[in-house]
């Protein structure tokens, strides 16, 4: 949702309760947050819309973390992700997809450092279109 | 375990010996080591509990694993250790770890509990098996203080025995999984299981039990002519899921009528709308489960609901309140008139607006149960029904308990012909799709409020609070606190506790959150930010703030937005996978097994992974102790000695290579100055050093010093009877020491050789058992003095790792020195330590204790 200058996040997260966790918090810190349990439904969301940052897992039922991520990639190359999954997949994960990822957090994480690496990839972003 | 180590036992070989010591000695290593890791992680998934986390289901899910997995090995390499003397272990892991199980999977566990519980008897450990609609009845009784009808909760068990008794619940599983399997209809379904449970008998026991209940009831209130509201009380009812109107509620039953309506009430966990709705939420048909309420009707003179935050225009921060004469049911219905208030959210609730209607009925209980609508008397149909003073009453009782559960409320209440107020029941509001929406710009409406402070101190209950700050100095300042406002004060301390029922928020100066204020705030859920060092210096008193416990910034004015906004967030103890591990963690870490000379110290009565993992920690020690005493090939000798020394810990040691000199290998015990063993030599000598022991004038055992530190949990614990034996595995260059400090071991393991890469020190404690508050500052102490030492400290909760390697020979033994004087220097710290103040008070001593001469640490 690209309301005027609010940064955009898409969370995608096959549990709610991440969805439920994050997107208060998020808000509260002034972004504009869009959530999808479904990866389907995500899927069709970024045809429409290009976001600023995406929030995915990696292991869900349906379109995986990591096809989602080649989709909006492919569609919108500036928009950083972060992929946010279990301790036990997390190594495996970096192995294979260090390419075009921002940041990799393992959950459990604490809401302190999702903000922090959302504020990372946001100066990022900045730095980018500024230059 | 390390090379040296190993090399030094490989030298070492005991005359006819049943298996050599290398390889038992390597199983109990790695039995110490699993034993870490199991408390580690214990005491890592407790920390995930605690509300900064985001964790999800699958977490849970791979954590319950990992430690399954870890006390499986840990009961293997233990049964190596002792020759298979405790395969019985296997018998509670299974237990465990099947509960556990059952719990991921959503297999309700049905706890021992009694079939009936009065709601003043209901605490959150009881709420599981009673329902959400009683669990919160009894929390605004007992927590709140509000005036509850009485009444009591037939609870899950009750439920569950009634399915056994009557063989329903495969019954009741093939026709639902008909119906899943689209074979038959809702309807059928629905109506099917209906008649099971209607035409089963209630079990006699249950029969008795519910009889008594309400003689009790009926005897304690004097009132026998009232009749009984019978209602449903689901897991989760009135909390994570709303269930609105899903189930039946009886109202004016009489005494006799309660066990037919019981049934009624179960049965109608089966109707359409119930099923329908449980599906579409993704509620599982074994997580069904009905427990029900009891309550006894009040003989209502006017009754009426209040909302706490008009649902219809949250913007307007206003409340809205409906009343009529006589019940409340078709009011609550939306079936009767009645008079309408609007009434400002905001403390002293001012009334904006009146609207008063003509009420010509009234719904009253008759005589011998049930209700009827009857005519108002002429003089009292056009008059309002509530005074102002009543009103207002209502409104606060209204925001207390919205404050509490931090969720717009609609609350049921009656006032009786005497004036008595009476909260029938409360659920929170669901308003929050449309206060998203009138927030969504929320970071927008922040800019408009300078920030007082921010990220100052540490927050120990989230939340979100405005208001007028009052700033307490003294017991007087508490006595006048105003209602709704928010404490502003130098230091935390339990004594808020007198206002918890009124404070909209809390900011000091000083405090911790592990402190016994933190445990308050927590259970009252008062949104409290601590140790902010300048909350006193830039607030006074009046004072118009917001202050945001979720991302610790304090605001100038009352940012109304922000305040509604935290409605739309979860409350985090409320979600699922909340209560999801709380749940398996019951499983897990509460530690029963206590004492090891008790006759109940066995493999049968572990209830926890955390009582397995003791239980083989103590006996691992002893296997290793009792190594080789006794006849072995027709010869009677030992291998470990006892230490004689001035603090007579009773301390038994086993030499791995050079660790002891000793003229005769029969000895049985030796003095100090036969050590050669450079770690325990450093040790004792910081256990012995003068000034830690030179406060106490009598000679302190080692018996007496562990009590003393046991001291602490005393208030609700008595320490142990008898502390057995200590250990240490010594060579040249190693210990590896096992202490007992309260109930647990706490592991010295240290390496000190003139290889400086080689050198490294481990030290692990472990609190107690009980009293939280103080063991954390006591381990937060510990881990503080660590880390000021150089050590690489891990503190969670109430237990502490810290490791150090790599330094000089001298440096390390300076090391395990200080380990040894800070071992001993807790035990002065046991009932002193009653505030989180006094860390920095004991820092200093210990630091003159190290560095000066003999100093008292009173």
């Amino acid at each position: 949702m690209a309301d005027n200058d609010k940064t955009s996040i898409l969370i995608l997260d096959d549990e709610e309760i991440v969805l439920r966790r994050l997107k208060p918090v998020l808000e509260k810190c002034g972004y504009a947050v869009e959530t999808f349990v479904r990866s389907q439904d995500a899927f069709d969301r970024v045809q429409k819309t290009d976001f600023d940052i995406v929030i995915t897992d990696l292991k869900m039922e349906g379109l995986d973390g990591m096809q989602f991520m080649g989709v909006v990639k492919e569609r919108s190359p500036r928009t950083e992700v972060i992929v946010i999954t279990g301790f036990a997949t997390m190594e495996t994960a970096k192995a294979s997809y260090q390419q075009g990822v921002f940041d990799f957090l393992a959950k459990p994480f604490k809401v302190g450092e999702i903000i922090e690496t959302v504020k990372r990839a946001e100066n990022k972003l900045k730095n980018a279109s500024g230059a | 375990m390390i090379r040296q180590v190993r090399q030094a036992l490989r030298r070492w070989r005991p005359l006819n010996s049943p298996a050599p010591l290398t390889v038992l000695f390597a199983r109990f290593q790695n039995i110490l080591k699993l034993n870490n890791q199991i408390l580690e992680m214990m005491a890592d998934m407790n920390d995930k509990s605690g509300g900064d986390y985001v964790f999800d289901r699958q977490y849970i899910r791979s954590a319950c694993g990992d430690m399954t997995d870890l006390v499986h090995t840990l009961i293997d390499n233990f049964n190596i250790l002792v020759q298979g003397r405790y395969r019985e272990l296997h018998e509670p892991f299974h237990r465990i770890s099947r509960e556990i199980d059952g719990e991921l999977e959503g297999r309700r566990h049905v706890p021992d509990m009694p079939f009936v519980m009065r709601y003043k008897d209901i605490t959150v450990a009881s709420a599981e098996v009673v329902g959400g609609k009683s669990a919160n009845l009894a929390e605004l009784k007992n927590k709140l203080a509000m005036p509850v009808p009485e009444g009591f909760a037939i609870t899950l068990a009750a439920f569950q025995h009634l399915l056994d008794e009557n063989h329903l619940s495969v019954k009741i599983a093939e026709l639902l999984s008909g119906w899943n399997g689209g074979e038959t209809t809702a309807m059928e379904t629905s109506q099917r299981i209906r008649e099971l449970i209607l035409s089963a008998p209630v079990p006699l026991d249950m029969q008795q039990a519910i009889r008594k209940a309400l003689s009790v009831v009926m005897k304690n209130t004097g009132n026998t002519r009232m009749g009984w509201a019978v209602r449903s009380s689901a897991l989760g009812e009135d909390s994570e899921h709303s269930f609105a109107g899903q189930f039946k509620t009886l109202l004016n039953i009489s005494t006799d009528g309660v066990l037919e309506a019981y049934g009624q009430i179960l049965a109608s966990t089966y109707s359409v709308p119930a099923m329908i709705y449980r599906r579409e939420k993704g509620i599982k048909d074994n997580e069904v489960a009905m427990a029900v309420s009891c309550q006894q009707t009040i003989p209502a003179l006017k009754s009426g609901v209040l909302f706490t935050l008009d649902p219809l225009a949250p913007e307007t921060e206003q409340m809205t309140l409906s009343a009529a004469w006589g019940l409340g049911a078709p009011l609550v219905d939306g079936k009767m008139q009645a008079d309408q208030y609007r009434i400002m959210r905001r403390y002293p609730h001012q009334i904006m607006q009146m609207e008063v209607v003509r009420k010509p009925e009234r719904w009253a209980p008759l005589d011998g149960g049930g209700c009827a609508f009857e005519a108002v008397p002429p003089d009292r149909q056009d008059r309002p029904c509530l005074q102002e003073d009543e009103v207002l009453q209502i409104a606060q009782m209204g925001m207390k308990i919205e404050k509490y559960f931090r969720k717009p409320q609609e609350v049921e209440w009656s006032v009786d012909p005497d004036g008595n107020i009476y909260i029938l029941q409360a659920r929170p509001l669901n308003i929050r799709a449309r206060i998203s929406q009138m927030v969504c710009d929320i970071s927008d409406v922040i800019q408009d409020h300078p920030v007082i402070f921010a990220h100052k101190g540490v927050i120990a209950q989230n939340g979100i609070a405005g208001g007028t700050t009052f700033v307490v100095r003294n017991e007087d300042d508490l006595a006048r606190f105003p209602a709704g406002a928010i404490l502003v004060a130098k230091q935390s301390s339990p004594k808020f506790a007198a206002v918890a029922g009124i404070v909209s928020g809390i900011i000091t100066d000083v405090g911790s959150p592990t402190g016994h204020m933190a445990t308050i705030v927590r259970e009252f859920r008062i949104p409290t930010i601590l140790n902010t060092g300048v909350a006193t210096t830039l607030l006074t008193s009046g004072r118009e703030i917001t202050m945001d416990a979720e991302q610790n910034i304090v605001y100038e004015g009352i940012v109304d937005k922000l305040c509604l906004y935290e409605f739309v967030e979860d409350a985090f103890e409320e979600t699922y996978e909340y209560r999801l591990l709380r749940r398996v963690l019951k499983r897990i870490s509460p530690l029963s097994l206590l004492d090891p000379k008790d006759r109940n110290f066995t493999p049968r009565a572990c209830r926890t992974y955390h009582d397995i993992t003791r239980f083989i920690h103590e006996k691992a020690v002893a296997a290793l102790i009792h190594l080789n005493t006794g006849p072995v090939g027709g010869k009677s000798r030992t291998s470990g000695v006892r230490l004689k020394s001035d603090i007579p810990l009773d301390l038994t040691m086993i030499d791995i290579g050079g660790g002891l000199t000793t003229d005769r290998i029969w000895a049985k015990s030796i003095e100090i100055t036969q050590i050669q063993s450079k770690p325990m030599l450093a040790f004792l000598t910081g256990l012995q050093s003068g000034g830690v022991w030179s406060t106490d004038p009598m000679a302190v055992d080692f018996k007496g010093f562990m009590s003393s530190l046991t001291r602490t949990f005393s208030t609700h614990q008595a320490g142990p009877k008898e502390i057995g034996r200590n250990l240490a595995v010594v060579s040249a260059e190693y210990a590896n020491i096992n202490l007992r400090i309260g109930y647990h071991f706490n592991l010295v393991d240290a390496y000190i050789s003139e290889q400086m890469n080689d050198n490294y020190a481990y030290f692990r404690f472990m609190g107690g058992v009980t009293d939280q508050t103080r063991r954390n500052r006591r381990t937060k102490l510990i881990a503080i003095i660590l880390e000021q030492n150089d050590f690489m400290v891990r503190l969670r909760q109430d237990l502490v790792v810290a490791r150090i390697k790599k330094l000089d020979s001298t440096r390390m033994a300076e090391k395990v020195v200080l380990l040894g004087r800070l071992v001993a220097f807790t035990r002065q710290l046991d009932a002193k330590m009653s505030n989180d103040g006094q860390i920095e008070h004991y820092l200093l001593k210990f630091k003159a204790l190290t560095t000066g001469g003999p100093v008292s640490a009173t």
